[in-house]
Formats: C-alpha cells, sequence, structure tokens
C-alpha cells in the first residue's frame, strides 16, 4: 500500500499535475505544499456572523453575534487518501499497529476496511478516526482542527442559513433521509455542489460529521453570547474541560434535520465511527508569513 | 527431511494461537458493528435496540467506558434507573473521574430518591468542572429536596449565572427561600419562573400562594391557588387523555377531548398533530377540519388554514361559523374578495352573530366602503349587547 492515491475531486487533470507536484516538492518544498494548501482552503474574511438559534434545540439558544478573526477552513473533508498519506508515515515509525490507524468496518462493505479503503474510496471522507486521530492530522499537516464557531460560520455565512445552501429542504446533501443517490455510505467529498455554503466550503451538511475542536458545554452559546459583555465574543474556543468533543454537520446516518448549520451534537473523542470525519483550519495571519 | 519436520511441528505449535488471533479480529469486527448498529438506533430514538446492541458490544469487550456510558444513557431513557446506575458505575471504576458519566450518575440518583448518593457525585461534577451548569442545578435541586436549603442557594445561584433564563432553576431557587422564610426573594423568583417558564406552568403559582400567604396578603394568596389548581386540574386532564389515546389510539373521543383541551390551552402546535389524528379517524367530520384551520390561524398559517376551512364548508355547507373562519383565513392570505364572499355566506346563514358583522365591516373598511362598514359595526354593536343583555 505504497502507492499515492490523488484525489480525483481536486486534481482532474491530474497526472500532469501530480508529477509537477513531486517535481516542486523536490526543488521548493515549502512553496509546493503552501501552493497545495491555498488550493484547498477557503478564506474566511474577518468578521462578526450570529451564532445559534433562538428556536431549534436549547443548546443552539440564544442566538448572538460572535466575531472571529479572519481564517481558512478546508474546503473539503479530509478524504481516505489524504489521510493514507499521514497513516503512511505511521506505519514506517512504530511497531506493530500503527498509531492512528482508522478503524476498520467490515460489516459495511460501502466503507470497508482500512487500508484497503483507500484504494477503493480514495475521495470518501476518512471515517473512523478520533478527535485524537484527526488532531494529530491537523498537527501533521501544520494545521488545526476548526473551533466550533469557525465551523459554524463556514457553514452559514452571514445569512443564518438553515442549511448551507439556504433554508429549504432540498437533496443537497448525502443524509438518510433525502434520494441523495447515496444511500446506505459515504459519498466522495463535493459530490453536491449546489449544497455548498455561502463562503463556498461543501459538505458542511451530512456526508460526516466533523470533529472541532472544542469541548461540548450544553451552556456554551450562552457563554459566548453579548448577555454577559457589551462586544460580541471574539474568537470563542469552547469550555476549558469537558468529556465530549464537539460533532458539527450531520452525517449519511442523520435526518437532514440533524444537519442543519445550528445543530450541534458530542461524542467521546477516543470513538472510532462511521460517521464522523473532519476537516482542517488555520488562521489567516500565519498563512500569509 | 529433518528441517521439514521442524517447520510442520511449529507450524502445528503455532496454528492454534493464530486461529486465537484471527477469533480476535473478528470478535472485534462483531464489536464494531453492534455499537455501530447502537449508535443508529441512539440516532434514531430507539432505546431498545440500543440497549441491545451495546449490551452484545460489552458482551464482546467489556472495558469500553464509553459504550457503558451510552448503555446507561439509552436505560435512563427507557427509565430502567437502576440499571443506569449500574452501567455508570461500570463506567467510572474506569475512569473515576469524567465528568459526563458522574453527572448522569447524579442524575439517576435523584430520579431514584437517592440525592444522598446524588450530592458527592454532583458536587464532583462542579469540583471538576466549575462551570457546568447542569451540575450546579442537579446538586441544588437535590439539596432542596434534602432540606438542606441554605446550601442549595448558592448551587442554584450559579446554576442561574450560568443559565440565566431556566426557570426551573428559578422555582427551586424560590421554593428554597420560600423554606427560608425570605419571602420577598423567593416571590421574585417564582415570578422569574412564571416569566422564563412554559404556559401553563402551575408550581410557581403555588410558590407564589404560599409566600402570599407567609406576607399576610391572603387576597394574592387566595388568587394564585386558584391558578394552580385550575392548571393542575388542566394538567390532570390533559394526563387522562393522553394515557387513554395511548392505550386506546382509535378512542375518538379521547382524541377529540384532547384536541378541546389544547386549543383552550393554547398548545396549537399539538393541537394541530391531535385534529390531524382526528380526521384520520373520522375524515367526513367539518368540526375537527375546522379545528385544525382555527389551530392554523393561530400559529399564522394561513394558507393551510384555508384550505382545511375550504374542506370544512365543503362537509357542512349549511354552517355559518365555518364560512366565517374560512373567510378569516382568505383575509390573513390578503384574499380580500374570497373572505368578502364567505363573510357575506355566514351572515346569509346566521345574521344574529355580532362577530361576523365585525369581520366583514373591518374588510369593507379596507375596501374603503365606509358606508357598509359602518352599518356592520352598527349591527355588531347592535347584537353584542342583547347578547349581554340576555346573558344577565
Amino acid at each position: 500500500m505504497n502507492t499515492f492515491y490523488p484525489n480525483r475531486k481536486r486534481n482532474r487533470n491530474s497526472y500532469f499535475s501530480v508529477i509537477a507536484r513531486y517535481l516542486m516538492l523536490l526543488l521548493f518544498p515549502g512553496i509546493a505544499v503552501f501552493a497545495q494548501d491555498a488550493e484547498d482552503m477557503i478564506l474566511i474574511s474577518a468578521g462578526t456572523f450570529t451564532m445559534g438559534s433562538d428556536n431549534r434545540a436549547a443548546d443552539e439558544r440564544p442566538m448572538h453575534k460572535v466575531y472571529l478573526g479572519a481564517y481558512y477552513i478546508s474546503k473539503y473533508e479530509v478524504t481516505n487518501a489524504e489521510y493514507y498519506e499521514f497513516w503512511k508515515q505511521q506505519a514506517a515509525s512504530e511497531q506493530g499497529i500503527p498509531k492512528h490507524t482508522p478503524e476498520n468496518f467490515t460489516h459495511l462493505p460501502q466503507i470497508g476496511d482500512w487500508p484497503e479503503r483507500v484504494k477503493q474510496f480514495p475521495d470518501h471522507p476518512v471515517v473512523g478516526v478520533s478527535w485524537h486521530d484527526a488532531n494529530a492530522y491537523a498537527i501533521w499537516k501544520g494545521l488545526r482542527l476548526p473551533t466550533e464557531a469557525e465551523w459554524e460560520k463556514a457553514a452559514r455565512g452571514y445569512t443564518d442559513r438553515v442549511w448551507p445552501w439556504g433554508n429549504a429542504i432540498e437533496p443537497y446533501a448525502n443524509t438518510a433521509d433525502s434520494d441523495d443517490g447515496y444511500k446506505n455510505g459515504l459519498a466522495p467529498v463535493g459530490s453536491f455542489p449546489k449544497g455548498k455554503s455561502y463562503y463556498g466550503v461543501m459538505d458542511m451538511a451530512g456526508n460526516v460529521w466533523e470533529w472541532t475542536a472544542d469541548w461540548y458545554s450544553d451552556v456554551y452559546y450562552w457563554h459566548s453570547s453579548q448577555a454577559f459583555t457589551k462586544r460580541p465574543k471574539r474568537d470563542p474556543t469552547g469550555p476549558a474541560v469537558g468529556s465530549w468533543r464537539v460533532i458539527r454537520g450531520g452525517s449519511w446516518i442523520d435526518k437532514i434535520s440533524r444537519c442543519s448549520t445550528t445543530f450541534r451534537f458530542y461524542l467521546y473523542p477516543n470513538l472510532k465511527t462511521s460517521f464522523v470525519g473532519f476537516r482542517l483550519a488555520k488562521t489567516a495571519e500565519k498563512t500569509s508569513k | 527431511m529433518r528441517n521439514w519436520l521442524k517447520i510442520v511441528i511449529i507450524l502445528w505449535v503455532c496454528l492454534p494461537f493464530a486461529g486465537i488471533a484471527d477469533e480476535k479480529v473478528g470478535d472485534h469486527s462483531k464489536y464494531v458493528q453492534h455499537v455501530e448498529q447502537g449508535y443508529a438506533a441512539i440516532f434514531q430514538g430507539d432505546n431498545q435496540t440500543a440497549i441491545s446492541e451495546f449490551e452484545t458490544a460489552l458482551a464482546i469487550e467489556p472495558d469500553h467506558y464509553e459504550i457503558l456510558h451510552y448503555l446507561g444513557m439509552a436505560y435512563a431513557q427507557e427509565q430502567f434507573w437502576n440499571r443506569a446506575a449500574e452501567s455508570y458505575q461500570r463506567s467510572l471504576v474506569l475512569v473515576p473521574d469524567n465528568i459526563e458519566v458522574l453527572y448522569s450518575l447524579g442524575v439517576v440518583y435523584f430520579k431514584l430518591d437517592k440525592w444522598t448518593d446524588a450530592v458527592p457525585a454532583l458536587e464532583r461534577v462542579v469540583e471538576l468542572s466549575p462551570q457546568h451548569a447542569r451540575g450546579h442545578e442537579m446538586l441544588g435541586k437535590s439539596l432542596v429536596k434534602l432540606r438542606q436549603y441554605a446550601e442549595a442557594v448558592p448551587a442554584l445561584t450559579k446554576a442561574l449565572t450560568l443559565k440565566p433564563q431556566a426557570a426551573g432553576i428559578y422555582q427551586e431557587l424560590g421554593t428554597a427561600y420560600l423554606n427560608l422564610k425570605e419571602y420577598t426573594q423567593a416571590i421574585e423568583n417564582f415570578k422569574k419562573a412564571l416569566a422564563f417558564g412554559p404556559g401553563r406552568y402551575a408550581e410557581p403559582h403555588y410558590g407564589l400562594g404560599m409566600a402570599y400567604l407567609r406576607l399576610g396578603d391572603r387576597e394574592k394568596s387566595r388568587a394564585e391557588m386558584q391558578i394552580y389548581q385550575q392548571l393542575q386540574k388542566e394538567f390532570a386532564e390533559y394526563e387522562r387523555l393522553t394515557r387513554l389515546t395511548r392505550a386506546e389510539p382509535d378512542n375518538l373521543e379521547a382524541w377529540t377531548g384532547l384536541a378541546t383541551l389544547l386549543m383552550n390551552q393554547k398548545n396549537y402546535p399539538q393541537a394541530i398533530q391531535v385534529f390531524q389524528k382526528c380526521i384520520e379517524l373520522a375524515p367526513n367530520n367539518a368540526n375537527f377540519h375546522h379545528g385544525l384551520s382555527r389551530a392554523f390561524m393561530a400559529l399564522n398559517y394561513p394558507k393551510h388554514a384555508a384550505e382545511a376551512a375550504e374542506r370544512a364548508v365543503q362537509l357542512m355547507p349549511d354552517a355559518s361559523i365555518l364560512y366565517n373562519t374560512l373567510g378569516s383565513a382568505y383575509a390573513m392570505q390578503g384574499k380580500r374578495r374570497n373572505a368578502l364572499v364567505a363573510f357575506q355566506k355566514a351572515i346569509e346563514l346566521d345574521s344574529e352573530q355580532p362577530y361576523y358583522h365585525l369581520n366583514i365591516s373591518k374588510l369593507y373598511q379596507s375596501f374603503g366602503n365606509q358606508k357598509l362598514a359602518q352599518e356592520h359595526y352598527r349591527a355588531y354593536e347592535h347584537l353584542l349587547s342583547e347578547q349581554k343583555a340576555k346573558q344577565k
């Protein structure tokens, strides 16, 4: 399993670009990696946005303004092929089962075992990864997981959309109850271009839940709300301690109501499931340097 | 030849271990499968299946504190409190300071009326996580149950700083102050419980009644107690009808009673569901379509309201009130011509109803027809005064 699996969605014209990238890596490693990152990440400009909702679940209340500095968020969820590059390095340095090996889903052939599924489904989001695996991957890439606030802003934009594409239920996401063409399994990342968010971020609803950096608290939105401060909270990072990490966006096993831009859910960080993956973020100032 | 023999012996010795390894891998796959099916069941609200799947998974690999916690939560959802407590305790053996498991255990002890056991678990929660609002809240509630009111006040006050509009916490805090004989503060908290709580929230009225009584204001106390009794009666009736409809899903009388009660309580979203059930059982009963229309109208869904009223009118074309409702739904939609026809029909069928005249008067006014608007307004006033006189 030493093959490099290019991501089909992102490198459509791609044998040439892969060769070119290797050449660039050899000649100017830093620049080549930067170019790849810039292509895959979307800049979310600094400013306030509306976080939470007053008429949905209790832990989404209150609707309030939050200020975030500029940041980048990856356009797609991290794929099997991308994670494989990271995992391969773990395999080379560890004895026995490599660290950060995704869980096998033998009973779900449409997802399959690791690393065989890399070959079969290179463009599917990586699943079976714990929060710790996702975080380690992010660090390896020189990036980080998005905070809950960053995730929500990237999903709903400035227009308070219920779903990334708008306020009407549409089959623009891989969910359990819509006729989206992907029943009982994952879809390749970016399969629903009409479901992109205001900022152009893909698959923010459905396909896989996404790990965020924050611990879960049911009253976190109260804390980040203006009820306690005169100005909108700036770059909130969630509670200091907790048991569960926040996951967002819903997945292929969820009804679309759980895939809204404000729906919050949580999972023990060491659990590896077939419905949780992740995407990456980085602070914009650091990128520009 | 001797080398071959050695290899065969080595293989023969190793074979059972290879089998064990395979079996372990196979068992882990089964564990993963059951855990995944457990999650899916929980997501779909099927706790019974979740319990079965998690139990099977834990029989294969018993030392997963997270799955023990989820199993406990599924038991708790089904109100199997003792089993939930057992699962949480097993989980805590593996991770003694897990905040959420400790909290869950505290809640279960509270449900089992084991408040003395709940308190240390919840105290540990807030010690580990000082911003844990639910932990402070449950701790305060447990202390109220133990009649340790002075200790309950700081816990509940802290909970309110973290969860400032939680009616239930104000109610508990009011109770604590009431028992500490600090009646003014008790009244303040009961009032906040009413302000932030759901409609028809009975308990704060009882608290207010008691607090006013202790302050010597008998009139206010009596008024609050009357409201409390009325709400309790309504609640008992709601419980009775809900139980009845659950036990006898085809009992139309029970569904009708429940729909009427919900409309009286202005619980329109639930009333819609109940009217829809009534229509399922008796699709040709105009009254249910009419009720559905009124509930939709109250929630500002004029299109749905008009559709339901149209169906009601089709089923009972001689009932004036149905035309009045239909006219109101049309008017809300901005279909003034249709509304006018409907109101005229209502008055044609029954010209003695004052509110039909009021509705049509408003409509004529919107058309700029002052003469007819005034004529119908006068009719409205006249009929209303007549009605009042008759009632006297």
